[in-house]
């Protein structure tokens, strides 16, 4: 890492930090001098676990191929939070739980313990499932259009890292009426989702989970803390772009204006 | 007792986070850096140590579904029987079979479901118009329109071959770029908020 590299990421840490800190300091006094924005797929998720509940049947949450100890922990962890928030609400039923990485295993163990806690014999063995995937994941994705029949699911919330084999799953869930809510990190699954899933999830969506479906006053600092980093990264692109083309604009007006004279 | 253990957690998680934090952003000379690497080192080990406990959920879900006969155990019996076959054949030293059926079923099964996505997409993109007939979906149908014609070796659509390769330069490069800046950004906040303390995973 060159040491302009190291001081823009130290700069840009400091500064979420800085922010995180002093926004959720303010939320914690009023909340609601916060707004945020609605996301669609966050306001379909209590209708979607209360058909579950109604039918009988279970949520599928997947990580795809997202887990610990690389560059998608962030968002390992985001979903980890979501995946939380599903089964919170599926206190009824139950809410199976997949991924293709084992390092997420753990993590998905305990995510459904902590929303079951108190309820005994809720967690299954197969509650938590691992499926290996191969070269292209494609052997993951048909592993999962088997638990959707296999296990009549009611509803799909598919937030990872899932590439364009994500279309078989949400093809399968469209073909059984199963609704779906999915986003990916990769660009190509992403495409996908966005096409093919009930209610996708775009970019940093995936991420908020927590201050959307939960009550904490530091989740809802970090969506604050994102809006305002995105501010500041738009702030810095239009300076750039502006010093960029000064001098060919200057130079064009110059030229104009001798012409004109 | 349960929260002495859960603020332990979260001090070792914030202790060892920050520490790697900033090995991370020093020079590879000074000393914290040799500590990081240390534990960036610990950590794959842990994830390694992962793998054994997805083969044993793989073999304990799939045995119990084959005992109790659900719907689908005979797929979970193929299975079972695959992934003994394989870590037998892996014990015995018999690589050579393993990468013939590597390349000769694996990847096979792996071409004909890829060759399945192709109809899966265009029945995405029918059910999308199909639901919701928004300006958002029809632009996304007809840039997906001129991509697809845009490939073809055809003289008669050449133009569009300028105006594809015009739609992947432009706006969907800065799409791109764009969805990738958010998830870089929420990364680093999502990163700020296990360095506090305040991630649900050892937080309760």
């Amino acid at each position: 890492m060159d040491s302009t590299t190291q001081l823009v990421t130290t700069i840009i840490i400091l500064l979420a930090f800085a922010v995180t800190v002093i926004v959720t300091q303010f939320i914690r006094r009023r909340q609601s001098s916060f707004p945020m924005r609605v996301i669609p797929a966050y306001e379909a998720i209590p209708l979607m676990v209360g058909a579950a509940t109604e039918a009988g049947r279970p949520m599928h949450v997947s990580f795809g191929s997202a887990g610990l100890g690389g560059s998608n922990t962030a968002l390992t962890l985001a979903s980890a939070e979501l995946f939380y928030q599903v089964a919170l609400r599926n206190q009824v039923g139950a809410t199976v739980l997949t991924m293709s990485d084992t390092s997420a295993l753990p993590l998905g163990y305990g995510a459904l313990r902590r929303a079951y806690a108190g309820r005994t014999g809720a967690i299954r063995d197969s509650s938590v499932r691992w499926y290996p995937s191969g070269d292209r994941s494609l052997s993951f994705a048909a592993a999962l259009t088997g638990v959707l029949g296999d296990e009549r699911v009611s509803g799909n919330v598919l937030t990872g890292s899932f590439g364009p084999e994500i279309a078989l799953v949400l093809e399968a869930a469209a073909r059984r009426r199963q609704p779906t809510i999915a986003g990916s990190v990769e660009l190509d699954g992403q495409a996908v989702a966005y096409a093919m899933a009930d209610q996708p999830l775009i970019g940093e969506e995936l991420f908020v989970a927590g201050a959307y479906l939960g009550d904490n006053a530091v989740q809802r600092g970090s969506v604050v803390t994102l809006d305002v980093l995105r501010w500041l990264l738009i702030l810095g692109i239009l300076i750039a772009t502006g010093n960029a083309i000064r001098v060919p604009v200057i130079d064009a007006l110059t030229k104009l204006l001798h012409r004109g004279g | 007792m349960a929260r002495l253990g859960t603020a332990l957690a979260t001090a070792i998680a914030i202790g060892f986070g920050l520490l790697t934090v900033w090995g991370l952003l020093s020079s590879a000379n000074v000393p914290i850096a040799n500590i990081t690497q240390v534990i960036l080192q610990l950590a794959v080990i842990m994830v390694a140590v992962t793998i054994l406990l997805g083969v044993l959920n793989l073999f304990v879900v799939h045995l119990r579904r084959i005992g109790r006969r659900q719907k689908g155990w005979v797929y979970s019996f193929v299975l079972i029987v695959s992934a003994a076959a394989v870590i037998g054949l892996w014990i015995t030293g018999q690589t050579t079979t393993n990468q013939f059926l590597l390349e000769n079923v694996e990847l096979s099964v792996e071409s004909a479901l890829a060759g399945l996505m192709v109809f899966a997409l265009v029945f995405g993109a029918y059910r999308m118009m199909r639901r919701r007939v928004t300006w958002s979906a029809v632009l996304f149908t007809l840039v997906l329109l001129i991509i697809l014609i845009g490939a073809l070796p055809v003289p008669q659509v050449a133009f569009l071959a300028s105006v594809r390769a015009w739609l992947l330069a432009v706006p969907v490069s800065a799409g791109a770029r764009g969805i990738l800046l958010g998830i870089a950004l929420a990364t680093v906040v999502t990163g700020v908020r296990v360095l506090i303390g305040q991630d649900r995973s050892y937080r309760e």
